[in-house]
């Protein structure tokens, strides 16, 4: 295989990649503050594209439009968070789990009736011709894609490290009785831990729609591989989802080089497996020890 | 109550679930009718399967409609290709099935929460993406058609009717085999397992082992119900035995209550009806049917959140406070 | 005592289950008129939403506007035709639940659909375990090679499109195909078809790659292909994703043209794929450009009336797929017509197969016993995509 190919598959891999990637961040987020998997994750990304299109078609600028749409959906985050999930606080997490797969349910069936059951698309950020890169091409929207998700990454470190809120969701994702005690307010803690993971997946499917266009049904794929980079990664350190996403988008592109394209989404899964079996914390995570 | 007495209150139940079961076909020659509650049946089985993974051993299994899936493909190629007897079509499929199931829960069982559910719905989705690749056994996406009625013994269940009872007959027996189990050894043993999981092992109990073997058992009933399903109905594809599926059978075993078997069991009826409420209801108009079957997704997440929300305890919760008059007495 | 209270919670709720669906058989009929004329009850199975979602609504537009305009001039001999539909969301399970419902509960006479090749399938046990036709509006050859008694289809099939598109691929000097087709039944047909009819047309398959619906990029698809440097590219595939490959395509700077069938022959493929769709070659019906049909032929006349009717009911102009459903309705109508005595789905199925040089929108059909699709490549025109729109390519 010469040079410039196997380049054109790395991108490819790179460019889905970043996408699996800001999907993992928003689960990574959630889990990290309230140890939960939110399936609706994939949900927020399907409402970045689709609410992007419809403020569009407002009539709003391009940068606007995506701009309204990450906050609809951060909102809409919120929203869910205070009035489906936080009276289940205590409950069996399997349960809060429940609550987002029925929360998923009725966001992808609203977004059918209200935005139609037809692809939706946006026009690209810079329009233009593909950029040369060593031979391979590469869009100019993929570039978009992976610049945002380089600045969602840097003001998630940003977040964490230099913000007083960033510390107090440090605190939760190590315990909430003991951030609660330091004085943390883990409701709201827990409440905007859901806008940003909203916001991020908003981020990717408005960032993406250019590229694939959307539509409602767009979320669910893209939630399962999402959900399966973060855990690649590890579940809880952002940085992990966001490498995870980029190895999980360069397996399924080199298994359509150099296995096959049909196979594609079982070897990728299949590796995912062998990775939970041998080392169920990631490739990143810390074993956590239980005691008894 | 005594154990005894609602061991034997149980029994009356199923006794008199299968009567009403019979009468069905007495009442009513609908043939559509027949076909939805045949559905229902298959539903019944992999639920009760289910719940006794979930709701007594506490594993999850994010999965179980690729193990449906395995049955019914494995039965239709034996029958279809291999031209074997009917029954051992069925046997073979719920065999493997549960064999999937033992070979999956060796290494998965021992991941906890989370990774337990990622490794159960990655093998969800490989196995999705065997039965769209694996065409000259399965048909690939177009799915596989022209299977055959069930036979026995050169009788062939060829009539709605027969299906239907035929289906029904193994359900029944099904909840009994589970509610059996559940009052038996093991199922104690599972409960215990299920409260703690350090203090069963201090007890002697071989956690391990038994987690294996009640995943395989669940397994090979998903399986089993896949079977049926695929001979009663005659075209399978891909698509029916999918990640949405799985969560949908999850979801009703929490609505039902994952901590008993009756409360599961009337989800599933109830779930699996919902969609078919112009079977049950007649003179239901189309555009009310229509509307319905459009809003469906939507009626299913509201009613999953709201249950769930409302009735932390499921169905099966408000069935033992009905029965014990207060909460929280361990029975089926 | 408490017992007895479960006990009676359960047997009244099965009990009231039985009650109701006993008195299901018991309601009258609601379709019969309070004139006794009840009309002839056709189903419809179709993807109105889903991958297909772009075939099934024409689709449906079609059906209603014919049968709206056969119930206007009386009916067929005096009975008024009901159609009832169904979305199979581009789901083979679904169809074949629908198919259920309409066969068992609404007893429908025949049923149109559906949408896809695959979702067809789903249908034909069900069809023919109780003896009901099908009159599919989907493009997979499978549906009438593997033949059935109770299976039609209105559009050209594979075995018909793909010859003459690989033909005129050779004639305009390309040796070596690179294809790319998706995994459901019209893309798995199409590409059986492509490899087998290949040596005949005088071209080479250099690379065959497949994609699933529902994915969102083909760019490492399309980077085999393009390692094997193949001098046109052929795509198959009846979905969404026909306008992403173009786009890819064209991003990766491959310099191939591209071909394709009935599958990228919509105005979905051109608005996805934008600037990428310019100069792409496909081959269908005569449709899009109705003089091909021959100015003043019976053909172009119905052509055209159907055209001008579908714009002034629906502000747009009709696709090929509102053309295979204007026949698969109008083929029906034509067989009921035809039935003395009772009309039953059997006598229905034995009409359409006495159709005879019936001119529809996709063709002239004639059916028969042995023969259930009824056209040739004489009904083939291949398009080449100018300025957003189609051109007869010369």
């Amino acid at each position: 295989m010469e040079a410039a190919e196997f380049i054109q598959y790395v991108i490819a891999g790179l460019k889905s990649g970043s996408i699996y990637a800001l999907v993992a961040l928003g689960f990574s987020v959630v889990y990290a503050s309230t140890g939960i998997i939110n399936f609706a994750q994939g949900e927020f990304f399907m409402l970045g594209g689709v609410l992007s299109v419809w403020f569009y078609s407002l009539g709003l600028p391009l940068p606007v439009a995506g701009i309204a749409a990450v906050v609809a959906t951060a909102g809409l985050g919120i929203v869910f968070e205070r009035f489906a999930l936080r009276r289940q606080r205590s409950a069996n997490p399997l349960v809060l789990v429940i609550i987002t797969i029925g929360g998923s349910m009725v966001m992808k069936s609203l977004a059918r009736h209200l935005f139609g059951p037809d692809e939706l698309s946006l026009p690209e950020f810079t329009p233009g011709p593909s950029i040369d890169i060593v031979g391979a091409a590469v869009e100019r929207q993929a570039l978009w894609v992976w610049g945002l998700t380089v600045v969602a990454v840097l003001a998630l470190w940003w977040l964490y490290r230099k913000t007083r809120l960033g510390h107090a969701m440090r605190a939760c994702s190590i315990s909430h009785d003991a951030a609660r005690l330091m004085g943390v307010d883990t409701a709201r803690v827990v409440m905007i831990s859901f806008g940003i993971a909203a916001a991020l997946g908003a981020l990717g499917g408005f960032a993406v729609t250019p590229l694939t266009q959307t539509s409602w049904d767009a979320g669910a794929v893209i939630g399962v591989k999402g959900f399966a980079a973060a855990i690649l990664g590890g579940l809880g350190n952002p940085l992990a989802a966001v490498i995870g996403g980029l190895v999980l988008g360069l397996l399924e592109s080199l298994s359509v080089a150099f296995i096959s394209s049909a196979y594609k989404d079982a070897i990728s899964l299949l590796v995912l497996l062998i990775v939970l079996f041998v080392r169920p914390q990631g490739l990143f995570g810390s074993k956590r020890r239980e005691k008894v | 109550m005594t154990r005894l007495k609602s061991g034997v209150m149980s029994y009356v139940a199923i006794t008199i679930a299968a009567v009403l079961v019979a009468a069905v076909p007495l009442l009513s020659a609908d043939r559509y009718i027949l076909k939805v509650l045949v559905y229902v049946g298959v539903n019944v089985i992999v639920i009760a399967g289910l719940a006794l993974l979930f709701g007594h051993a506490g594993q999850i299994s994010m999965g179980h409609a690729a193990f449906v899936g395995i049955g019914a493909y494995t039965s239709a190629y034996c029958v279809g290709q291999v031209h074997l007897p009917w029954l051992v079509g069925v046997a073979v499929g719920t065999a493997l099935a549960a064999a999937g199931g033992f070979v999956l829960a060796m290494p998965a069982l021992r991941l906890r929460g989370h990774y337990l559910a990622m490794a159960t719905l990655g093998f969800s989705e490989i196995m999705y993406v065997v039965f769209r690749e694996a065409r000259g056994i399965t048909g690939g996406s177009d799915g596989l058609g022209g299977i055959a009625y069930p036979e026995v013994a050169g009788f062939s269940f060829d009539t709605p009717v027969a299906v239907y009872l035929l289906v029904w007959g193994v359900a029944l027996l099904t909840v009994l085999l589970v509610m059996n189990i559940l009052r038996s050894r093991p199922g104690r043993a599972m409960r215990a397992l299920h409260a703690t999981e350090n203090g069963a092992l201090a007890c002697g109990i071989d956690t391990a082992g038994l987690k294996i073997r009640t995943f395989a058992l669940s397994a090979g009933l998903a399986g089993l119900a896949g079977a049926l399903y695929a001979h009663s109905v005659g075209f399978i594809s891909p698509g029916t035995f999918g990640l949405d599926q799985s969560v949908i059978y999850v979801a009703t075993v929490v609505v039902g209550g994952a901590g008993s078997l009756a409360g599961p069991v009337l989800a599933a009826v109830a779930l699996t009806l919902l969609p078919y409420a112009d079977a049950l209801i007649p003179g239901l108009s189309r555009e009310t049917v229509a509307v319905l079957q459009n809003w469906e997704t939507d009626i299913y997440g509201i009613a999953m959140i709201a249950v769930v929300v409302l009735a932390p305890a499921g169905i099966g919760g408000l069935l033992k406070r009905l029965r014990s008059g207060r909460a929280g007495e361990a029975h089926v | 005592m408490r017992g007895t209270r479960v006990l009676s919670a359960v047997a009244s709720m099965l009990l009231a289950l039985v009650c109701v669906s006993a008195s299901g058989c018991a309601v009258a009929d609601p379709s019969a008129r309070a004139d006794g004329v009840e009309p002839y009850r056709i189903g419809a199975v179709l993807s109105l939403t889903g991958t297909y979602a772009g075939l099934g609504v024409p689709e449906k537009n079609a059906i209603e506007l014919e049968v709206s305009r056969i119930n206007k001039a009386g009916g067929i001999a005096g009975r008024p035709v009901e159609v009832i539909y169904e979305d199979d969301a581009s789901d083979a399970a679904k169809s074949q639940a629908a198919s259920v419902r309409l066969i068992d509960k609404e007893e429908v006479l025949a049923i149109i659909g559906a949408s896809g090749t695959g979702q067809t399938i789903a249908m034909r046990t069900d069809a023919e375990r109780a003896g009901v036709s099908i009159v599919s509006m989907a493009g997979g050859s499978v549906l009438t090679d593997d033949f059935s008694q109770w299976v039609f289809q209105t559009p050209w099939p594979n075995r018909i499109v793909i010859p003459f598109v690989l033909e005129k691929m050779a004639a305009a000097g390309y040796s070596t195909v690179g294809l790319i087709s998706d995994t459901g039944g019209y893309g798995v047909d199409g590409r059986d078809y492509v490899l087998s009819h290949a040596d005949d047309a005088g071209v080479t398959v250099v690379a065959d790659e497949t994609f699933n619906s529902g994915d969102t990029d083909m760019s490492s698809q399309l980077t085999k292909v393009r390692a094997a440097d193949p001098d046109a590219l052929l795509i198959w595939a009846a979905g969404k994703e026909g306008a992403i490959i173009a786009r890819n395509a064209r991003q990766l700077n491959m310099p191939q043209p591209l071909y394709g069938g009935s599958g990228i022959a919509r105005e979905e493929f051109i608005e996805g794929a934008g600037e990428a769709a310019e100069g792409v070659r496909l081959g269908t019906g005569k449709i899009l450009i109705p003089d091909s049909f021959g100015v003043g032929t019976e053909s172009y006349e119905v052509a055209t009336s159907f055209i001008a009717r579908y714009e002034a009911a629906y502000g747009v102009e009709p696709d090929i797929f509102a053309g295979h459903a204007y026949d698969a309705i109008g083929l029906i109508a034509d067989a009921l017509g035809r039935i003395e005595g009772e009309v039953t789905p059997g006598a229905l199925r034995d009409a359409l197969e006495e159709t005879n040089a019936w001119v529809g929108i996709d063709g002239i059909f004639t059916y028969s016993t042995s023969d259930h699709n009824g056209l040739t490549t004489d009904e083939m025109v291949l398009y080449v995509i100018e300025d957003g729109t189609w051109r007869v390519d010369q």
